[in-house]
């Protein structure tokens, strides 16, 4: 309806490619290699071979640069707040510039530079992963990822259908919050106009019909799902099994040629 | 009271919206793209006081986009839509208009919300910042108005009752703004046969007291029933606009774009391919079809 479909973070991208192609439980747990490397990277060397391996791994995704750039782009926020955080708050070095009570010195500007540059790098990494793998995949992969400790009394197949579920909701809420926003509002509601309890009221017109849909929605999906006799996650069989290929081999050696570049820099010290 | 679009385009995207030179690209051939960046292009039509003007076209043909425009929800991309002259673009004039055009939506139980009935349907008018007693009087008639009592019904939680008079409930919390117009979009989707020829009766109530009209609708026997005008959307352009019978004698054109026309129509249409002397004119109905019928044999059985 009137949800225009922005480009967010957390999109997939179909696109027919060896890294889509790859299994999730891999994805994730090299994605988990990849976050620790980079961040106990100290090197500029080692970091420019982390985007290095980074900027492979989307060429081999085929992702289009656009599409990457707008992903990331919403997040550069975190990476700006940071990097302001550390040029002022790092200190020692040369004083280079001094602004009333705070001063930027050599040691802070080359901090700033290196951990902007770091978690952009890891970013895109994980942008990767999501642009890559649909979100059914991702919440399949962790709960056979969560597996081994369903025998310790972890409900890894609810917390990965409660994860399933919420997501595919998500749109759909949303969606159902335009409606009722619009409705609200065709009857003189605002919601940016008149004192706090009239705003209250107004509010109230629109989270109670949402809530209400909530509940209709999880009635009808209990009622759907008791009709295809679920009966959790004991004994269930899949039509996709994950399943690891040569390509998984492939990236896992990869990863592994990047972590020990990464050691080599770091012994090096360069 | 005059309701008018002047060469309205809309999109959704904000990156086409703020292009330089923008114009709505030309529409594909057939169907409607999911990636189509316009929801509406060029739509010019009018409406005017005490018109039944009805909406048709496929899913996706930019029909709710339209209903979001007349009450500036939605504001042109390109063109403007004016209520009595004033443009809609103008928050001023969007606050009159929310007034003075009532629109249902689809599904419109689900947007009830208050605890009673009464404070239900009382929204709309304290909104409007009117005093206790004209707010109980409209209450009272827009309850009755529906079909429903306020004395029985007022006092209930909403959420108890029936998907018909849930749906009654929303529609007068719509009709207590007292609006000079109503915008219906599907009034009759999802309820049995029974609900929805009472829904379809009390919109045909409102039109013959002297209510202006306008109604999206799937079904083609309705519109051919109850509508004195209809515009039929396809890709967001206008491509057919008369009277149910102009419009309903395009048979091919509307089968292009997906739609069908009254079934009594396409029989009537048949019968008169198989040599049977039908007069011209609209079979909105079964019973209608019949008479006619009827009438021709009895005229031949005179004759012999």
């Amino acid at each position: 309806m009137s949800s225009p479909t922005a480009m967010i973070f957390g999109r997939y991208a179909a696109i027919d490619s060896p890294v889509h192609a790859m299994d999730a439980r891999c994805k994730l747990t090299l994605l988990l290699v990849y976050i620790i490397a980079t961040i106990c990277t100290s090197t500029p060397l080692g970091l420019a071979l982390c985007a290095l391996f980074t900027f492979g791994f989307y060429c081999a995704a085929r992702i289009p640069v656009r599409t990457a750039l707008t992903c990331v782009a919403p997040l550069m926020i975190i990476v700006i707040l940071t990097a302001i955080a550390n040029l002022f708050f790092v200190q020692g070095g040369e004083t280079l510039v001094i602004l009333g009570p705070l001063g930027i010195t050599e040691n802070g500007l080359h901090q700033a530079i290196f951990m902007s540059v770091r978690l952009t790098v890891l970013l895109f990494g994980a942008c990767l992963i999501t642009l890559t793998t649909t979100a059914l995949d991702i919440t399949d992969a962790f709960e056979s990822m969560l597996m081994p400790f369903a025998r310790f009394g972890l409900p890894a197949h609810e917390l990965a259908m409660i994860a399933g579920i919420a997501l595919r909701f998500l749109p759909q809420f949303a969606t159902e919050l335009i409606n009722t926003r619009n409705a609200q509002a065709s009857r003189g509601a605002s919601f940016t106009e008149g004192s706090l309890r009239e705003r209250a009221h107004a509010f109230s017109a629109l989270f109670v019909p949402l809530f209400a849909s909530v509940f209709r929605h999880a009635d009808t999906l209990a009622a759907g799902m008791d009709a295809r006799c679920y009966h959790g996650g004991t004994g269930r069989t899949r039509l996709n099994q994950h399943a690891f290929h040569r390509r998984d081999a492939l990236a896992c050696a990869i990863v592994a040629l990047q972590v020990a570049g990464i050691i080599v820099c770091t012994l090096l010290g360069v | 009271m005059q309701l008018a679009f002047d060469q309205v385009s809309f999109t959704y995207d904000a990156q086409t919206a703020k292009r330089k030179g923008k114009t709505a690209a030309a529409a594909a051939d057939w169907g409607n793209s999911p990636d189509d960046l316009w929801a509406l292009r060029n739509v010019s039509l009018t409406v005017n006081e005490g018109d039944f003007l009805g909406i048709a076209g496929h899913t996706g043909s930019g029909k709710s986009t339209l209903v979001q425009h007349m009450n500036g929800l939605l504001s042109p991309t390109q063109g403007r839509v004016t209520f009595d002259g004033q443009d809609l673009s103008a928050k001023a004039a969007q606050k009159a208009c929310r007034g003075a055009v009532g629109v249902v939506f689809q599904y419109p139980e689900r947007q009830l919300f208050a605890a009673t009935v009464y404070d239900d349907v009382a929204f709309g008018p304290r909104n409007l910042k009117l005093d206790a007693l004209e707010v109980d009087q409209r209450v009272h008639a827009a309850l009755e108005a529906v079909g429903l009592s306020c004395d029985q019904l007022g006092a209930v939680s909403p959420f108890e009752l029936s998907g018909g008079q849930q749906r009654r409930v929303a529609f007068a919390g719509v009709l207590a703004m007292n609006p000079q117009m109503l915008v219906l979009d599907e009034p009759a989707a999802g309820l049995d046969p029974e609900a929805k020829s009472s829904m379809l009766n009390l919109v045909a109530q409102l039109h013959s007291q002297g209510m202006t009209i306008v109604m999206i609708s799937h079904n083609m026997e309705d519109l051919a029933r109850l509508c004195t005008r209809l515009v039929v959307l396809n890709q967001g352009s206008v491509v057919l606009e008369g009277t149910p019978e102009q419009v309903f004698s395009q048979e091919e054109q509307l089968h292009a774009i997906g739609l069908d026309i009254p079934a009594a129509q396409a029989l009537a249409n048949r019968l008169r391919a198989r040599g049977v002397n039908l007069p011209q004119g609209l079979y909105a109905t079964a019973e209608e079809l019949a008479a006619a019928c009827a009438s021709l044999y009895q005229a031949k059985a005179e004759e012999a």
